[in-house]
């Protein structure tokens, strides 16, 4: 479907000057559950560069999930600094991280997330509404990029008439619409059977990829991180190890 | 913002049982408060069956011995032409008559009647709604002419036959042409007179001219006389002197009128303007004293009807928010969403309170069209009940919505709407995205 091969050897080139677009320094978090205090990530230092594919993999429990929620502002650290294209975003103000995330994010869940009273192509148009982009314009990119992941035929169809893939689909297509510079996937493939897990891991692949997308990805699933540039395993909320993929992802089997 | 629509719409259920309270306590008061303002009307049709609104009769003031045993400053008010010239130079005074009143007999041939005399001063009479049907109004000049109410001819009997209270069938005297006798001896015509008059000198009769017969008008005007006021002072000193002489009666003249009737041009005007001649130290009563206090009444059970639909609508409102507040539960996830995707805490807010608000308005907007179809009915249904209570003039309708009250309506129920919405708008607001994305 997508030239991945090509894509990849752009993106793994060595020679190309990358700027980090996230940075991680001393970024710890702990959670008061009763009078108990649980450390979900200890002590976190980690950049990523511009365009990488990075896959966090982790058990449940291992703090992947909140490090992901630290890096899209859904939540603040106890400690440290996120520093987004140059911002420090844990000291926004929801309204500003609101104003951030319109702009820079966007976002691909398991559990699709899909408005239930909107059709396809309403729920892709919803980061380009909130943006007030007027509604011929944002129905129009909302149509293209239905297409662009295989649902020109399911435009005006609700998320309850779709299958998980579809859905998904869906998901994905409403992710990338506003061009954000990041995107950040949480378990994506986890509701979807193994067939459909690897036509959507292609989609978001060959899709971030084509746009020069960082795509930061949270799975428990081994298969999955092998699509990745770099997988960072997790472990009691410190990084374990990075494992860099050199080329050949996604089509090593 | 269009998914506020089809949100409303996929909770379709919960949607119009909430519009429908919303509706309910519209109606309630829209209902309410047009049957408060129907009485209303109806008080006021009622009274201006009555007489004229903005005529304030003005008395002497009472002074019998009780008076001055209870104190306070009298004054030395008289009714005489020099109170009335005062009267006149009030601003909004249309015209000032005095009054004297009689009770007096008329003679047409073998036919009498005992009717009330009113002298006026016959150069106003027209500007107090004195309509004549036939002939014509009392001109000045006039002393020995005299106007009848329209049911005066019907009241003319023979007391010498013998079923004289058999009135009715065609009216035996045409006040116009006929010659008319004017008396004060009550007995004139009667076929024994009493002893009493035995000895005396008979009370005098005066010729007298039919000029002209009023309007029916429904009120008191219709049974009386009307002429000159000097005539018939005249007319009563003599009398008065009469039988003073027999030893009946007390009247000493040059105390001024017995009263005096004041046309204001402007309703607005009339309390003021009484008030002013109460100063001056006289009695005075207008119709508008009871409208007034019919109106305070009508106020009174006005509040407590709209009380009563306050408490319906209310309790809508709180259904609104409930509804709200529920929607948001159902809906913490899409909030969440929404709130990841990049909503603005303005966007959900206004979503919400958008929700709200149209369910009020629609609440509202068909509450006021139930309205106008309860009111149809109680006006056309509900009016023989009203009947029943008590006789009611032509065209009163027991409720009345005015079109300031339905608009009112539909813009309170979306305020109240909205102002529901307010608080679940702000939880949205504030929940969590993360609480409400977590997939577990």
């Amino acid at each position: 479907m997508f030239i991945l091969d090509e894509q990849i050897a752009y993106n793994s080139g060595e020679g190309l000057a990358i700027a980090n677009i996230i940075e991680l320094k001393d970024v710890r978090k702990v959670y008061r559950v009763g009078n108990e205090k649980v450390v979900a990530l200890d002590s976190i230092n980690l950049t990523i560069e511009e365009g990488a594919f990075c896959c966090f993999l982790g058990t449940s429990g291992s703090g992947k999930s909140t490090l992901l929620n630290l890096m899209a502002g859904l939540e603040k650290p106890t400690k440290g600094q996120i520093v987004i294209k140059g911002s420090r975003i844990e000291r926004m103000s929801e309204q500003e991280l609101a104003l951030f995330r319109q702009k820079h994010v966007g976002f691909i869940f398991q559990s699709f997330n899909l408005l239930p009273a909107l059709n396809a192509v309403e729920n892709v148009c919803l980061p380009l509404t909130f943006r007030g982009v007027s509604k011929e314009i944002r129905e129009a990119r909302a149509r293209k990029m239905l297409k662009d992941v295989g649902l020109e035929t399911h435009y005006r169809h609700r998320p309850s008439q779709m299958s998980g893939g579809q859905q998904q689909r869906v998901g994905i297509a409403r992710a990338f619409i506003g061009k954000p510079g990041i995107v950040f996937a949480d378990e994506p493939t986890g509701n979807l059977d193994s067939k459909t897990t690897m036509e959507v891991m292609k989609l978001i692949t060959g899709i971030a990829r084509q746009n020069g997308q960082t795509l930061i990805l949270v799975t428990h699933d081994l298969g999955i991180a092998r699509y990745a540039d770099r997988v960072i395993h997790i472990l009691d909320g410190n990084i374990e190890k990075i494992e860099e993929n050199s080329g050949n992802v996604g089509v090593n089997q | 913002m269009a998914f506020g629509f089809g949100n409303l719409w996929r909770r379709k259920t919960k949607t119009i049982l909430t519009i429908l309270g919303v509706i309910i306590g519209t109606t309630a008061i829209v209902i309410m408060i047009s049957l408060g303002i129907g009485m209303n009307e109806n008080f006021r049709r009622e009274l201006e069956n009555m007489g004229s609104l903005n005529l304030i009769d003005v008395h002497m003031p009472y002074r019998g011995p009780g008076m001055m045993e209870r104190g306070g400053p009298i004054k030395n008010a008289r009714l005489d032409d020099k109170a009335l010239a005062e009267f006149r130079k009030l601003e909004g005074v249309e015209a000032v008559t005095p009054i004297a009143q009689d009770y007096m007999r008329f003679a047409a041939g073998k036919y009498v009647t005992d009717i009330s005399v009113i002298g006026m001063d016959t150069a106003v009479m027209d500007k107090f709604d004195f309509k004549i049907d036939k002939g014509r109004n009392l001109l000045p000049g006039d002393t020995t002419a005299v106007v009848f109410g329209s049911q005066a001819p019907t009241l003319f009997y023979n007391p010498k036959s013998r079923n004289f209270y058999g009135m009715g069938g065609s009216n035996p005297v045409n006040l116009i042409s006929d010659k008319l006798l004017l008396t004060m001896n009550h007995q004139y015509g009667e076929r024994r007179q009493s002893s009493s008059g035995d000895d005396s000198k008979p009370l005098k009769v005066y010729k007298v001219k039919g000029v002209g017969v009023l309007q029916q008008s429904n009120d008191e005007k219709d049974y009386s006389a009307y002429m000159d006021i000097k005539s018939l002072e005249k007319i009563i000193a003599e009398g008065r002197k009469m039988q003073r002489q027999q030893g009946v009666g007390d009247f000493s003249p040059g105390q001024g009128y017995q009263q005096a009737k004041v046309k204001v041009k402007d309703i607005q005007d009339v309390q003021r303007i009484q008030q002013h001649i109460k100063d001056m130290g006289f009695e005075c009563f207008s119709l508008s004293d009871i409208l007034k206090s019919m109106q305070e009444t009508a106020l009174g059970i006005q509040a407590l009807l709209g009380g009563i639909g306050a408490i319906s609508l209310l309790v809508a409102a709180l259904g609104i928010t409930n509804t709200m507040i529920m929607s948001i539960y159902e809906r913490t996830r899409e909030i969440g969403v929404m709130k990841v995707l990049g909503a603005n805490l303005n966007d959900i807010r206004k979503l919400f309170l958008l929700e709200a608000g149209m369910i009020g308005f629609l609440g509202g907007l068909l509450g006021i069209g139930f309205s106008y179809g309860i009111s149809y009915l109680l006006n056309y249904a509900g009016l023989s009940f009203i009947q029943f209570m008590g006789p009611v003039g032509e065209g009163s309708r027991m409720s009345v919505i005015p079109a300031w009250l339905s608009a009112a309506a539909v813009v309170f129920a979306a305020v109240v709407g909205l102002v529901s919405g307010f608080y679940p708008a702000r939880r949205a607001m504030r929940l969590s995205a993360l609480e409400a994305i977590r997939t577990e």
